[in-house]
């Protein structure tokens, strides 16, 4: 899934999103679309994603914490501890709310830890910022 | 009778005046008697009748005295008239030849008898004048020389007999305080065997009820694991609690085996670390040690462990160690009492897992009904109608409302298990109460109810400014749900040494008295509430309460039915300088 704007404009960014409950997949998948940043895909577990990142090797993955086969906490670690996957960026979206909830996503190597529930307009913003900075960077 | 019979009799305290005249008195009679039998032998009528009277006088005193106890001197006065009744009788029957005569020597051993040497000389005193009365008198038959020499030779021999008598009784008299010394200790010494008997059979009886309550104690113990040790940690005790609790009975256990095998030696280790014990041999047994530490060092500890059962598998324990003393107060010993943690451990999970179940379970399906009711709003080709933008507006108002609750929820239960986070900041109370205040003025304007808002310079407050705000954000909007239409609701904020009070008090429904101390807890609601469709659960004042508790602060509430509610926060401030 190459750029369609080739080297005219900035390549945008490519995002997967992974979440067990499909309406919060579409629904991200709709924040996603409205930043202006590509959906190369959807995940429906924890094991799917890491697939579909192997794969894709997309500059995004929003997902879910708690899910079926790897929870978002270790997709997280996996994709930290692999070489090949340092491109991609983590942003988790979690029900918990509490502090060590937190403290693990940050630990994980999450770049983003986004509460549910959460505003979808608030959500498009955040990962263009995200994209943007991450431009800014390389 | 002998004598010494005769002097033991009189020589004791106890015999009456009328007892020891009843020899003299009868004797007298019997005299008398004798006398009138042999008329001739009368010399002087007189002398004989007053004789007779003293005679009589004397036994109806000894009557009296006898009747009324009186002092052994004055009891003498009854020997002395006896003697002069045996003068009186003497001198008319004949003098030296007279049979009353004989009858002087009673009242000498009366007086001899007597306790002290001067009894003697009244006893000489007494037969002198009795033998010397006829010649003192000028009547005597025989020349007054000879009646002096007779009545001194008579008198120097009864006077002999009395000190004989008078020593003789008070040898008797030692004798018997002698052996009534004896009998007294005698007694007392029993008194004190019966006594002694009756302690120890009562303390057998208390020892043996003592014994059969503590076994009955020990018995009754099956909840708890009490296990009783040596120094070393060698096993003495294990009651049926122990053998329930770690599936090993008493006989297995007691006198070989170690507590410490009952335990996981990688806490063992642990706790060692944590006393900082040296590696290697210098502590005996480093895991008893360790398991005793503060026991050791005199005080109760208690701690959460984990035992392993004699079949391998584990359950977690509230232990708490003591140390077993002997008279001396040396300890020899601990005592090992612990309580199943298995039950408390699961509830702690429920809670742990409730808690995520309300996060993820009821906030996940919230996460979508916002999100889609924003998509909505916000999708600029299709646009809504007024109408619709105004039932939307109600579904994401209520979306918004069970997203609060959940909220709630979820908090009371962090609270509950001890896994409430607040952030630590320095801040002023002032911005954060005019904060909730604003927030709370549209529903104020709705309802109708005047907001009054009195914030002074409430000083710097160490804590969570979001946590706090929603304390105040409660307070107020319950003080407006329970304001009718036309009331006032008054914040105010003001500082004191050390501390900041912000008060909410409203002129609403009011709580019955009965209900304040029940109006903290989670899910009660005031009577006057429900009665009035307040809308609400329950859980506003039980967070507020806890957002305030965790601050170190302090809440009060004052309400009358039908007046209205007076709630006080008080925080600690913080010091600028501490800043």
């Amino acid at each position: 899934m190459s750029d369609s704007h080739g080297a005219v404009s900035p390549r945008k960014a490519r995002v997967l999103v992974a979440d067990d409950d499909a309406d919060i997949r579409v629904l991200v998948g709709i924040a996603v679309r409205k930043s202006g940043l590509e959906l190369v895909g959807t995940a429906i577990d924890g094991i799917e994603a890491l697939d579909l990142v192997r794969e894709l090797k997309p500059d995004l993955l929003v997902t879910d914490v708690s899910m079926p086969g790897l929870t978002g906490l270790e997709l997280c670690t996996l994709i930290r501890d692999d070489d090949e996957l340092s491109g991609t960026r983590v942003v988790l979206l979690s029900a918990a709310v509490d502090e060590g909830a937190h403290a693990a996503g940050r630990d994980a190597g999450a770049t983003e830890y986004l509460i549910k529930p959460f505003s979808p307009r608030q959500l498009a913003d955040r990962l263009v910022e995200l994209t943007r900075s991450s431009a800014a960077r390389t | 009778m002998t004598l010494t019979a005769v002097v033991n009799g009189l020589a004791t305290p106890n015999p009456s005046p009328l007892l020891k005249q009843a020899p003299t008195s009868l004797l007298f009679g019997v005299a008398i008697v004798m006398v009138a039998a042999t008329p001739q032998s009368v010399t002087s009528l007189g002398a004989m009748v007053a004789g007779t009277i003293a005679a009589v006088l004397a036994t109806l005193l000894a009557g009296v005295l006898t009747a009324i106890p009186t002092t052994v001197r004055f009891a003498l006065l009854v020997p002395s008239i006896d003697l002069v009744a045996i003068g009186f009788l003497r001198f008319g029957t004949g003098e030296s030849l007279s049979i009353f005569s004989a009858l002087i020597i009673l009242p000498i051993i009366w007086f001899a008898a007597e306790e002290g040497r001067e009894h003697i000389w009244f006893a000489f005193i007494g037969t002198a004048i009795v033998l010397v009365f006829p010649a003192v008198a000028g009547q005597s038959d025989s020349s007054t020389l000879n009646v002096l020499l007779r009545a001194s030779f008579a008198a120097a021999v009864f006077t002999i007999a009395a000190a004989v008598i008078n020593e003789l009784s008070r040898q008797a008299r030692l004798r018997l305080a002698s052996v009534r010394r004896l009998a007294e200790e005698r007694k007392s010494a029993l008194e004190s065997n019966q006594w002694r008997t009756n302690e120890l059979a009562n303390s057998e009886a208390s020892l043996r009820h003592a014994e059969r309550m503590f076994r009955s104690l020990w018995s009754a113990v099956t909840e708890q694991a009490v296990i009783g040790t040596d120094l070393t940690g060698l096993i003495d005790a294990w009651n049926p609690g122990a053998a329930l609790m770690l599936r090993i009975a008493a006989d297995q256990v007691e006198d070989k085996r170690h507590v410490d095998e009952f335990h996981l030696p990688d806490e063992l280790e642990d706790r060692a670390r944590e006393l900082h014990y040296p590696a290697g041999a210098t502590v005996l047994n480093p895991g008893f040690s360790a398991l005793v530490e503060e026991a050791r060092l005199g005080s109760a500890e208690v701690r959460e462990w984990t035992y392993r059962r004699a079949d391998g598998t584990e359950m977690p324990v509230e232990l708490s160690v003591t140390p077993r003393l002997d008279d001396d107060g040396e300890t020899v010993g601990y005592l090992f009492v612990a309580h199943d943690r298995t039950k408390a451990h699961e509830v702690a999970k429920l809670k742990d897992d409730f808690v995520g179940l309300i996060s993820h379970e009821l906030r996940t399906p919230l996460s979508s009904i916002l999100g889609y009711l924003e998509l909505m709003r916000d999708d600029d080709d299709e646009q809504l109608t007024e109408t619709q933008l105004q039932y939307l507006g109600v579904a994401e108002r209520n979306a918004h409302r069970l997203l609060i609750l959940v909220g709630d929820l979820l908090f009371t239960a962090q609270v509950e298990s001890g896994k409430f986070n607040l952030e630590q900041h320095v801040q002023s109370m002032s911005p954060i109460v005019a904060a909730a205040v604003d927030s709370a003025r549209p529903a104020a304007v709705r309802a109708g109810v005047t907001l009054v808002v009195e914030i002074g310079d409430g000083g710097m407050v160490r804590g969570d400014s979001a946590r706090l705000g929603q304390a105040c954000d409660n307070l107020i909007s319950n003080a407006i749900k329970f304001t009718p239409a036309g009331g006032t609701v008054t914040v105010t904020l003001n500082g004191e040494a050390h501390r900041v009070i912000i008060t909410v008090s409203d002129t609403g429904l009011g709580i019955p008295e009965s209900e304040l101390d029940q109006l903290f807890s989670r899910f009660f609601r005031a009577s006057t509430a429900t009665r009035n469709a307040v809308p609400g659960v329950g859980l506003g004042l039980t967070i507020t309460k806890a957002i305030v508790t965790a601050h170190g602060g302090a809440m009060a509430v004052a309400s009358e039915e039908g007046v209205g509610t007076n709630f006080s926060v008080t925080l600690p401030t913080e010091h600028p300088a501490r800043v």
